[in-house]
C-alpha cells in the first residue's frame, strides 16, 4: 500500500474546515471522508498480486555496449491493471527507463524493454520489480515488490582486438602460409615440396631429391602446440588506475589479445587469476572456446586489496604444469613486491619454464619527469626520475634471470605483448 | 601502494553512479563540486531567510515609534503630554496622575473626569475595576476590549488618516474648539444616542455617549494630547473643554502590568479558539500523510560495492611531496642527475652500467664536455656536483641538465 500526494494535499486543505466549523464532528467527518477515499481506492486499484513476471533478452554485454532485457508483465487477475512499474537494478547497471507506465488488460501480457549500459565489469543482478497501481480517486495505491531474477554479465571490452588482424598477418608471415611465400622461419619440420626459384638452397633435402626426379626442399614451420600460461595478478597493485582504467583491466586486455593470437597460432593457452588464492582459471579450452571462456572468467574479477602471493602462485603453477611452457605474468613492476616476492622464486620457475613479465607503466610518471619551472614541478620530476630508475633497475635484474620483460603504457601494452610473443615464436624459443 | 579500504557506498536507485569513473579528479575539484552542489541546494533557503529578514526590517521601520513615555502627563518629550497637564493645572483643574487602575478608581469621584490613555496596558481586571469608577471618562485611543467594556454600543470601524476637520456636531466642547488635528485615528460606528463628531465618511472620530449616569467620551486619536501637536488647530481647546470642564482630572497612564497580575493566568492554549486547535491537529495529520507519501519509495535503495579508486602514480606524487616538505634537495638533485646520466650514457656510446658507477665519472664528464664544448669543471658540477644550496639552485640545476642533454643529443 502507498499513499499519494493528493491525499496529503486534501488533508492540508481540509485543515481550513475546522476554522469555519469548529467542532470535533467536523474533523471526524473530514477524516472519515479521507479514509473512505483511501478504502475505495485500495478496493478499486488494479490487483498487483495477480501479476507474474518473466524475463528474456541478453545475458552478456561487452562493457560500454547496451544490453536489452525484456520484462514481460502478465496479468492473471480479472481486472485491467494500470500501474507504474520500476525494474530495480544496481546503479552501475545504468538501467533505463527508471520507471514505466504499464497498462495490462486482464489475462494479457505486456513487454517492458529495459536498456542496460553497465559502467563496470562484472555481474549485474536484477534486484526486484516494483509495481504501484493507484486507485481511481488518486488517493492511495497498491504496491508490490516481487523478484524477477536475471543477471547481465558485463564482459571486458577487449578494445585491443583491433590489433588482432595485424598480428595475425605477422603470424602468417612466420608460418609461411602468407602470400609473400617467404620460407617459414620456424625450426620444426613441416613437409617436403618441390623447389621453386628463390628458395634457400640450404633447405634442399638431398636424400629426398635423390629418390625423385625433382629437387625437393624441406619446409619448416614454427613449433605448434606449445603451452602458454597467462597469469593475472589481481593483488593490490592491480587496483591502481592508469589514466582512469584500473591496471587489471589493461592486463586483461593484453591477455585477451595474446590468448587470441596464440590460439590461432596453434598453441594451447591457459589462464590463471591469482592473488592469495586462485580467483579464476581457464584450462584446456579448445581453440574456438578459448576467448569466450577467458572473457567469462575475467568478467567478475576485481582487484583484491591483498599482497600478491608469489610463492603460492609459483607452487600452484608448478603443480598444474609439468611440461615446459611460456608463463606470462601480468603484474606491476613494484620494486618491493617483486624483490621480496617473486625474485627469490624465479630460478625455480625459469628452470622449467620461460617466463615473461608484462607490466603497464603509468604515463603520468613520464609527465612528472618532464616537469620544470617551479619548485613543486622539480621535486615531482625528481621523484619520477627515482621511480623510473627503480623500475629500470628492476627490469634489468629480471632480465639477468632470463625473464622477458614487456613494460609499456596502457594503450601499447597489448600489441607490445603480442609482438614479444611473436618474436619468441620466430626465434623458436617457446 | 593501495591501502584504502574498498569503499562501500549506498547509491540511490536513481543511477547516479560515480563508481566507474573518477579517480583522475583530484580532491580539490571534488570538494569544490560538493560545495557548489550544497550551495545550489541551499540557495533557495538562504534567499527565503534573507527575504524574511528584509521584510522584518521594513516592518520594524514602518511601525510607529512608541516610546515608553507616550501620553505620559509628566513627560516633556514630543509624544508626552506634560504640556496639557500643565495647562490644566494653570487653569485651576488639579491633575492626579494614576499609574494603576486601583489608584485611578480611588481618586475618582462624582465631579472628576478620568483620562484613560495607553489602554492596551490594562488587564481584564483593571477594566472591570474602571467600570466601577465614578465620574466621567475620556478614553483616548481605546482598545476594542476597553471600548466594549466602558462604552457600550460603540465599535471600532476602521482607521482614518484624514488630517484636520470641522466637528459638525452638537457637542459644545467640539464646536467651541473648531477644527482639530487627528493624524492617524480610529473611527467609530455610532448607534443609539451617541453624539458623533469630526466624522469622516460618516465615521466619527470623537464620540460622546451616555452610559447610565456616566458620560463617556471616546477620542480616536492620541495626537491632540501630545506635546508635539497640542498647539495645532483647536487641539488644546478641545482637550480643555473635555477635561477641564470638571472639578479635577484623574489621568490614568498605566504602567505595564506585572506578571501574574489580572488576566495573565491563562496559557496560550486557553486563549486559542477551538477551531484553531482543530486546525493545528488537522495540520499535523496532513503532515503525517505527506510524510507517509514521501516515505514510501517505488522500490528499495540499492547498495552496491564500489571499486577502489586509487591512482597508480600516487606513490610517486607522495614521494615528491615528501621531498618538498623535508626540502630534500640532496636526494632530489641525486635523482635528477642520475636520471640525466642514464639518458646521456647511451648517447655517448658508453656502457649503460657506467651511469651509476662512480669510477666512470671522469670518463662521462670528459665525453660530455667534449660533445658540448664546455669545460669539464662545469659539466662535472652539473652531473656530480654537491647538493644545491637553495631552491633556486635546484631549479637552475634542472635547466643546466636539460641544456647538457639537448646539446649532447644535437652534437
Amino acid at each position: 500500500m502507498a499513499l499519494t500526494g493528493r491525499l496529503g494535499l486534501l488533508a492540508l486543505l481540509g485543515a481550513l474546515v475546522p476554522i469555519l466549523l469548529p467542532s470535533w464532528w467536523t474533523l471526524l467527518a473530514l477524516w472519515g471522508v479521507l479514509l473512505l477515499g483511501v478504502v475505495v481506492d485500495l478496493a478499486l486499484a488494479g490487483n498487483v498480486r495477480a501479476l507474474r513476471f518473466h524475463r528474456s533478452g541478453d545475458t552478456n554485454v561487452r562493457l560500454g555496449e547496451t544490453a536489452h532485457v525484456a520484462l514481460i508483465v502478465e496479468n492473471l487477475g480479472r481486472r485491467r491493471l494500470k500501474a507504474r512499474l520500476r525494474d530495480v537494478w544496481p546503479p552501475s547497471a545504468a538501467a533505463a527507463p527508471r520507471t514505466v507506465r504499464v497498462d495490462v488488460p486482464a489475462g494479457e501480457r505486456r513487454r517492458v524493454d529495459m536498456a542496460l549500459t553497465p559502467t563496470r565489469r562484472g555481474d549485474r543482478r536484477a534486484v526486484t520489480v516494483v509495481v504501484r497501481s493507484v486507485g481511481p480517486l488518486g488517493l492511495a495505491a497498491r504496491q508490490l515488490s516481487r523478484s524477477a531474477p536475471w543477471t547481465v554479465r558485463a564482459l571486458p571490452a577487449f578494445p585491443s582486438r583491433r590489433h588482432l588482424p595485424a598480428k595475425l598477418a605477422r603470424l602468417r608471415e612466420l608460418t609461411g602460409a602468407h602470400v609473400a611465400l617467404i620460407r617459414g622461419q620456424g625450426t620444426e619440420f613441416d613437409s617436403l615440396r618441390e623447389y621453386v626459384d628463390g628458395d634457400d638452397v640450404r633447405s634442399i633435402d638431398w636424400r629426398a631429391t635423390a629418390r625423385r626426379a625433382d629437387v625437393v626442399v624441406r619446409t619448416w614451420r614454427p613449433e605448434r602446440d606449445r603451452r602458454i600460461y597467462l597469469v593475472l595478478d589481481t593483488g593490490r597493485t592491480s587496483a591502481g588506475r592508469v589514466g582512469d582504467i584500473p591496471r587489471l583491466d589493461c592486463s586483461m586486455d593484453a591477455a585477451l589479445l595474446l590468448g587470441a593470437l596464440a590460439s590461432r597460432a596453434g598453441d594451447r593457452v591457459d589462464m590463471l587469476a591469482y592473488d592469495r588464492r586462485v580467483r579464476a582459471r581457464v584450462e584446456g579450452a579448445s581453440r574456438t572456446d578459448l576467448l569466450p571462456s577467458m572473457v567469462h572468467a575475467m568478467a567478475p574479477l576485481e582487484p583484491e586489496l591483498l599482497e600478491f602471493d608469489a610463492a603460492g602462485m609459483v607452487s600452484t603453477l608448478m603443480a598444474r604444469v609439468r611440461q615446459r611452457c611460456l608463463v606470462v605474468l601480468l603484474t606491476e613492476l613494484n620494486t618491493a613486491a617483486i624483490e621480496e616476492g617473486l625474485l627469490p622464486l624465479l630460478p625455480r620457475l625459469t628452470a622449467r619454464h620461460l617466463v615473461m613479465i608484462a607490466a603497464v607503466s603509468d604515463p603520468r610518471v613520464g609527465e612528472m619527469a618532464g616537469g620544470r619551472g617551479d619548485l613543486a614541478a622539480v621535486y615531482d620530476a625528481a621523484a619520477a626520475e627515482r621511480a623510473r630508475a627503480e623500475r629500470g633497475r628492476l627490469t634489468a635484474e629480471l632480465r639477468t634471470h632470463g625473464v622477458e620483460v614487456v613494460d609499456a603504457p596502457p594503450q601499447d601494452i597489448a600489441p607490445a605483448l603480442a609482438d614479444a610473443y611473436l618474436a619468441l615464436k620466430a626465434a623458436g624459443r617457446l | 601502494m593501495v591501502t584504502r579500504s574498498p569503499a562501500r557506498a549506498q547509491e540511490a536507485g536513481s543511477g547516479t553512479n560515480g563508481g566507474g569513473t573518477g579517480g583522475g579528479a583530484g580532491g580539490e575539484a571534488s570538494a569544490r563540486q560538493v560545495a557548489g552542489r550544497r550551495w545550489r541546494s541551499a540557495r533557495g533557503v538562504v534567499a527565503a531567510l534573507l527575504a524574511m529578514a528584509v521584510i522584518a526590517v521594513i516592518l520594524a521601520a514602518l511601525r510607529p515609534s512608541g516610546s515608553p513615555e507616550r501620553l505620559d502627563p509628566t513627560s516633556p518629550k514630543r509624544d508626552g503630554s506634560r504640556a496639557l497637564a500643565e495647562i490644566l493645572k494653570q487653569h485651576g483643574t488639579p491633575v492626579t496622575v494614576a499609574r494603576h487602575a486601583d489608584q485611578a478608581v480611588e481618586a475618582s469621584g462624582p465631579g472628576t473626569v478620568m483620562v484613560v490613555t495607553r489602554s492596551e496596558r490594562l488587564t481584564q481586571d483593571d477594566i472591570d475595576r474602571l467600570r466601577g469608577a465614578q465620574g466621567a471618562l475620556l478614553l483616548v485611543e481605546p482598545t476594542a476590549f476597553v471600548l466594549e467594556a466602558l462604552a457600550p454600543g460603540l465599535e471600532i470601524e476602521g482607521t482614518s488618516f484624514a488630517d484636520a476637520s470641522d466637528p459638525e456636531c452638537s457637542l459644545q466642547a467640539a464646536t467651541l474648539a473648531g477644527a482639530v488635528t487627528f493624524g492617524q485615528s480610529q473611527t467609530y460606528d455610532v448607534s443609539g444616542n451617541a453624539v458623533a463628531c469630526y466624522a469622516v465618511d460618516q465615521e466619527a472620530r470623537l464620540v460622546q455617549v451616555q452610559d447610565g449616569p456616566r458620560t463617556v467620551t471616546v477620542l480616536g486619536s492620541s495626537a491632540p494630547l501630545t506635546n508635539q501637536h497640542l498647539a495645532e488647530e483647536g487641539d488644546a481647546a478641545l482637550l480643555m473643554n473635555l477635561a477641564g470642564a470638571r472639578q479635577s482630572v484623574v489621568w490614568l497612564a498605566p504602567d505595564l502590568p506585572t506578571e501574574g497580575a489580572g488576566a495573565g493566568q491563562e496559557s496560550l492554549t486557553d486563549l486559542l479558539p477551538f477551531g484553531v486547535k482543530l486546525f493545528f491537529l488537522e495540520l499535523v495529520v496532513a503532515v503525517v500523510l505527506v510524510a507517509l507519501w514521501r516515505g514510501r519509495r517505488l522500490g528499495p535503495v540499492v547498495a552496491e560495492a564500489l571499486p577502489v579508486v586509487v591512482r597508480s602514480a600516487e606513490t610517486v606524487e607522495g614521494r615528491a611531496r615528501l621531498y618538498r616538505a623535508s626540502r630534500a634537495r640532496d636526494r632530489a638533485a641525486d635523482a635528477l642527475r642520475s636520471g640525466a646520466r642514464e639518458r646521456l650514457v647511451p648517447l655517448l656510446g658508453l656502457p649503460r652500467t657506467s651511469a651509476q658507477d662512480p669510477a666512470a665519472a671522469r670518463e662521462i664528464v670528459a665525453a660530455v664536455a667534449r660533445r658540448t664544448a664546455r669545460d669539464e669543471a662545469y659539466v662535472g658540477a652539473a652531473l656530480y656536483g654537491p647538493e644545491p644550496v637553495d631552491d633556486a639552485g635546484l631549479i637552475a640545476l634542472t635547466s643546466v641538465l636539460d641544456d647538457l642533454e639537448r646539446q649532447v643529443r644535437q652534437s
